[in-house]
């Protein structure tokens, strides 16, 4: 029994680093922009993909794919930015709307992956040596341990941009009062763009993990993983990105312990109660707000 | 050179297509002196500022700096033409410190160290109170301080005009006296002051230059002596009864 949850934890540990990125994309996203991106889970399972053609064309190994991964994504929302973002600027009700577009642009991309890699479910057939590693009593795989590492250099320097950097101070300036961030003379428009392009890029990032940590993957996951990126976004509180992090790792954690006691369709029920608990008791997430605005 | 540093020339401004806030109003800032816009709850006083600031797309008309027009300029180009903006709606970031607060209003130079310094010994020796507080998150301190760091940080940058939204609303009454010395002292250091303000007597007493908003429209326009004498108009802010004559 303590093998179990020793694993569960360990396992909770990897699982929830994942949802940490993708909830703090998500977040990020919302908190700048006020979009709703209903297709975030497609962005994300687009870099699964990405990582699975790197492998199988070019034979570029997972571990280079981040990387790449990271630089085609950040250009490539930096484009989806132009393309999509100032069409809902033009409308009356901009975040009502944005739901809309992205849900149209979700089953686009889910059907564009669908087009181009089949139905069926992918897996990257690239192994590490070793193939696990012992941590304590219990064997973890390297591809696993791999990703954790990933996701911890990726939180860590995301942070720090966010905390210590100038530009990461003006993201969060932005999701703290959008309207006086431009009487700074910051250019909110270009501000936005690189909010979107950041977000895909960790998207991108993430996708790639997903690979790494998840059997198989096929272009209908993205839903799931919206739906992750959603619960942890509220867990965390709109647009925080800390505590979109400590929420994606409590949500992993939450899930995985949840099968080693209960059976393995309740484990996500366990995280919708979580999520409908946050919404009744801390609404502003489970960090708060410590100022209004 | 202009007659006016900053204009706005028979502005329409609507909300949702066809409630129409301005109705081609026409308002100048004059050059080295403090211009004063009173009126009623619901006048467009704050509307008329957000569309001289980029906020607020005027459906027709034009804006003016320097009498060049430069209708639909976004906001942040605004700081660059050295016209900053105190808006009645607290623009502080709260969950970054005082000095943060600061250095993000340095965004358009931020590369240039020297630059920055300057700025920030700027607003520290206009307000002593925020060099001691620089490292405290700006949504920790009170109301008034909160005002001055917003001040402090927009003369940072040594703007040639400052516009103010209602710079005592909320404001505790000896604070809000130290915020009108302050302002009525800009004009000394050259520089121009649109005043946009509910109280009345403090707006009429250190402006210059007065312009009465009403629905949207210019009622009167003058030189605040002669507003100060007129008998007409006492009586006519004697009509906005929900109206804070005093503090």
């Amino acid at each position: 029994m303590e093998l179990l949850i020793l694993n569960g934890l360990v396992n909770g540990l990897i699982v929830g680093g994942i949802y940490a990125l993708v909830g703090v994309s998500l977040t990020l996203l919302y908190g700048v922009l006020r979009v709703v991106n209903f297709a975030h889970g497609e962005f994300v399972i687009a870099g699964s993909f990405l990582a699975f053609v790197l492998f199988t064309s070019f034979g570029i190994p997972p571990l280079l794919a981040v990387p790449i991964a990271a630089v085609v994504f950040f250009i490539a929302g930096w484009g989806l930015y132009y393309v999509l973002i100032p069409r809902l600027a033009r409308s009356d009700d901009p975040e009502l709307m944005s739901f809309l577009m992205f849900y149209g642009v979700s089953i686009a991309a889910a059907a564009l992956m669908l087009l181009l890699f089949e139905a069926d479910s992918r897996t990257i057939d690239y192994t590490f040596t070793p193939v696990s590693v012992q941590v304590g009593p219990i064997y973890v795989s390297t591809a696993r341990l791999v990703a954790f590492a990933i996701t911890v250099v990726v939180s860590i320097a995301l942070a720090l941009f966010l905390f210590k950097t100038l530009p990461g101070k003006a993201l969060r300036a932005a999701i703290m009062n959008p309207e006086a961030i431009q009487i700074m003379g910051v250019d909110i428009v270009r501000l936005s763009a690189f909010a979107f392009a950041l977000a895909s890029a960790l998207a991108g990032v993430t996708g790639v993990l997903i690979a790494l940590v998840f059997p198989a993957f096929n272009p209908f996951s993205g839903a799931e993983y919206t739906i992750i990126a959603f619960i942890v976004v509220v867990l965390g509180g709109l647009g925080n990105p800390v505590g979109a992090l400590l929420a994606g790792v409590l949500f992993g954690l939450a899930e995985q312990m949840a099968t080693v006691f209960l059976p393995q369709a309740m484990a996500q029920i366990v995280g919708f109660l979580i999520l409908v608990g946050t919404i009744f008791f801390r609404p502003s997430g489970i960090l708060g707000v410590r100022f209004k605005r | 050179m202009a007659d006016a540093v900053l204009e706005l020339d028979r502005v329409d401004v609507a909300y949702h297509g066809d409630i129409r806030i301005l109705r081609g109003l026409s308002l100048k800032v004059r050059p080295g002196v403090i211009t004063g816009v009173i009126g009623p709850n619901g006048a467009g006083k704050s509307t008329a500022l957000r569309a001289l600031y980029g906020l607020l797309k005027p459906v027709a008309g034009d804006v003016l700096i320097d009498g060049r027009k430069v209708t639909g300029l976004p906001p942040w180009k605004f700081i660059d033409n050295g016209i900053a903006l105190v808006p009645q709606q607290r623009s502080l970031f709260n969950e970054l410190s005082v000095e943060d607060n600061l250095r993000l209003a340095c965004w358009s130079f931020r590369r240039d160290r020297a630059r920055i310094e300057e700025a920030l010994e700027r607003a520290y020796a206009q307000f002593p109170m925020l060099r001691d507080k620089r490292r405290d998150l700006a949504g920790s301190m009170s109301g008034g301080q909160q005002r001055f760091l917003e001040l402090g940080r927009a003369l940072a940058l040594r703007p040639r005009v400052l516009l103010l939204d209602e710079p005592t609303a909320m404001i505790a009454p000896r604070i809000s006296a130290e915020i009108y010395e302050f302002i009525h002292g800009l004009p000394g250091q050259g520089i121009t002051v649109l005043l946009v303000d509910q109280n009345v007597r403090q707006c009429v007493r250190i402006s210059d230059h007065l312009y009465v908003l009403e629905l949207g429209q210019n009622k009167v326009d003058g030189s605040a002596r002669a507003f100060q004498e007129d008998a007409g108009l006492r009586d006519l802010i004697a009509e906005w009864v929900d109206y804070r004559i005093d503090a």
